[in-house]
């Protein structure tokens, strides 16, 4: 049982507060069980910390299963971690080794402020959403599912682009911070689907109006938030706000 | 960075008080709108590189054939000036926005990270491919760009040899000797061919990296898309480069 059970050395990003000074603490952690998720390892480890009357590491976490969007971390550079289309909560400890020193820190980003320790605040997110990504329904009941047909394939892109569970990661991982993946999902989705339609030209103004406003990067197509993101959504809904961005400039009545 | 950032925004404040380009500024304040334009000027600068290897080729042709197309060119008068101020402003327009939003990238970021990997595969570059070189590349080429406009449209190289396109009155003349001269000088030679590389990686990030903010991406052409830019940036690099080996071995 043995190989089952790692030490490492966990080299922390601790910060009090949004404007204290921050830096980074190391912490030896032994007997970490290679069946634990990553936030389980800080559990203990924060149990560890409050066995020796010292602050425990501030982490989000809400659902551990993937689709809340509220783990973040920077792991060894890695948004979420070294796995392809997964969260931090479901990255398993046994993707490390024995002896490993991981580096943990939070998102790096101007419009995303560190609160404390490894938890930044994400409502940059909740007001680009706020200025449009939404569909208004002013009165009467829920209209029935079937009145409008969405032809399959449009139903799977729009899928696709709703599948975003609003992490941050694309923010993290793209070197110019930008949150062109995140605000094209919701963009891309609802203009694909004829709810969205009546709002579609102010929809894609008013959402990359607040995400500048924000004050996220500009977009270079590099490509690496599509390859962070955990809900695997790709850099064609970019191309796709691009091309309502460009319509809705040129053509949109209001 | 701040400061770079508002003296960069000081010509938009003017243009934004002609009347009826109100809404014209308004879109390039934004992020999305100011890739727009930079990929529109990009792809814009894209065509003068086809244009100009094209004329270029016709050194293959001979001492004539070069010389009639040079002249021809020259004899355009004050539309081949309107085209050069239309050049400048290109080239001046995408310098300037990839200053602008390379310095709003920087802010965006606030504190690098201790340590940043990538999940995306493996490239021949190092440091995550092409689209992590466009500054140093384009900055790479500004050089270049400085180089050849001092060699061949002002030829005030002090380290060349000009004399064999001279003509009686020892003014240069003949343009075909004098392209020869130029590029068959070593040191300039050598800054071409950087040059030229450094416009081949350039290219291969940025045409597809112009189609894909112009809204152009689709599975079903993505890889054609993808192979047709590097087919060209590499096509156009080396079309070029080839025109540097031909003047550093040619003879007569």
């Amino acid at each position: 049982m043995s190989t089952d059970v790692l030490n490492l050395n966990l080299r922390v990003w601790r910060q009090a507060g949004p404007n204290a000074t921050g830096g980074f603490k190391t912490y030896r952690l032994n007997g970490v069980s290679t069946h634990m998720s990553f936030l389980e390892m800080l559990d203990v480890l924060n149990e560890q910390l409050i066995a020796q009357s010292e602050e425990p590491v501030e982490f989000d976490h809400d659902c551990r299963e993937g689709i809340c969007g509220m783990c973040s971390l920077m792991i060894n550079g890695q948004a979420h971690g070294p796995d392809n289309a997964t969260t931090t909560c479901q990255l398993h400890m046994r993707r490390f080794k024995d002896g490993d020193t991981i580096t943990i820190e939070p998102w790096r980003a101007a419009a995303f402020p560190v609160v404390r320790d490894l938890v930044v605040d994400r409502s940059a997110f909740d007001r680009i959403i706020q200025a449009g990504g939404f569909v208004s329904i002013n009165t009467g009941n829920a209209p029935d599912g079937n009145a409008i047909p969405v032809p399959g394939v449009k139903q799977e892109v729009a899928m696709d682009g709703a599948a975003c569970i609003g992490c941050g990661a694309c923010v993290a991982a793209c070197k110019n911070a930008s949150a062109m993946l995140f605000v094209s999902a919701k963009v891309s989705q609802l203009a694909i689907l004829p709810q969205g339609h009546p709002e579609r030209n102010t929809r894609v103004i008013n959402m990359v109006a607040q995400m500048d406003k924000e004050g996220f990067g500009s977009c270079t197509n590099t490509s690496e938030c599509e390859a962070a993101c955990p809900a695997e959504v790709s850099v064609a809904h970019i191309a796709r706000l691009n091309r309502e961005y460009l319509r809705a400039s040129i053509f949109a009545e209001a | 960075m701040n400061a770079l950032l508002r003296i960069l925004s000081l010509p938009v404040h003017l243009l934004a008080k002609v009347p009826g380009l109100g809404p014209f500024v308004k879109v390039l304040s934004t992020t999305v709108g100011q890739k727009i334009l930079m990929a529109l000027t990009g792809l814009s600068l894209c065509g003068f590189l086809v244009a100009h290897l094209g004329g270029n080729l016709k050194l293959y042709a001979g001492e004539q054939s070069f010389n009639d197309y040079a002249h021809a060119l020259h004899s355009l008068g004050p539309l081949l000036a309107a085209a050069e101020v239309g050049l400048f402003a290109m080239f001046a327009l995408h310098i300037g926005l990839a200053i602008s939003t390379a310095a709003m990238n920087r802010i965006a970021r606030q504190k690098d990270y201790a340590v940043k990997e990538t999940k995306q595969g493996v490239f021949i570059l190092p440091n995550g491919g092409a689209s992590n070189w466009m500054m140093l590349t384009g900055l790479l080429i500004l050089v270049f760009l400085a180089t050849h406009i001092m060699d061949m449209k002002l030829k005030a190289n002090p380290g060349v040899d000009y004399s064999a396109a001279m003509n009686t009155e020892k003014i240069v003349a003949n343009e075909y000797h004098a392209v020869k001269a130029v590029l068959s000088t070593p040191l300039n030679a050598a800054i071409y061919m950087v040059g030229l590389v450094a416009l081949g990686i350039h290219l291969s990030h940025g045409v597809r990296s112009a189609l894909q903010t112009l809204g152009i991406n689709h599975k079903r052409w993505n890889l054609l898309l993808k192979l047709g830019g590097i087919l060209f940036a590499w096509g156009i690099a080396i079309g070029f480069m080839s025109l540097v080996v031909w003047a550093m071995s040619y003879k007569g």
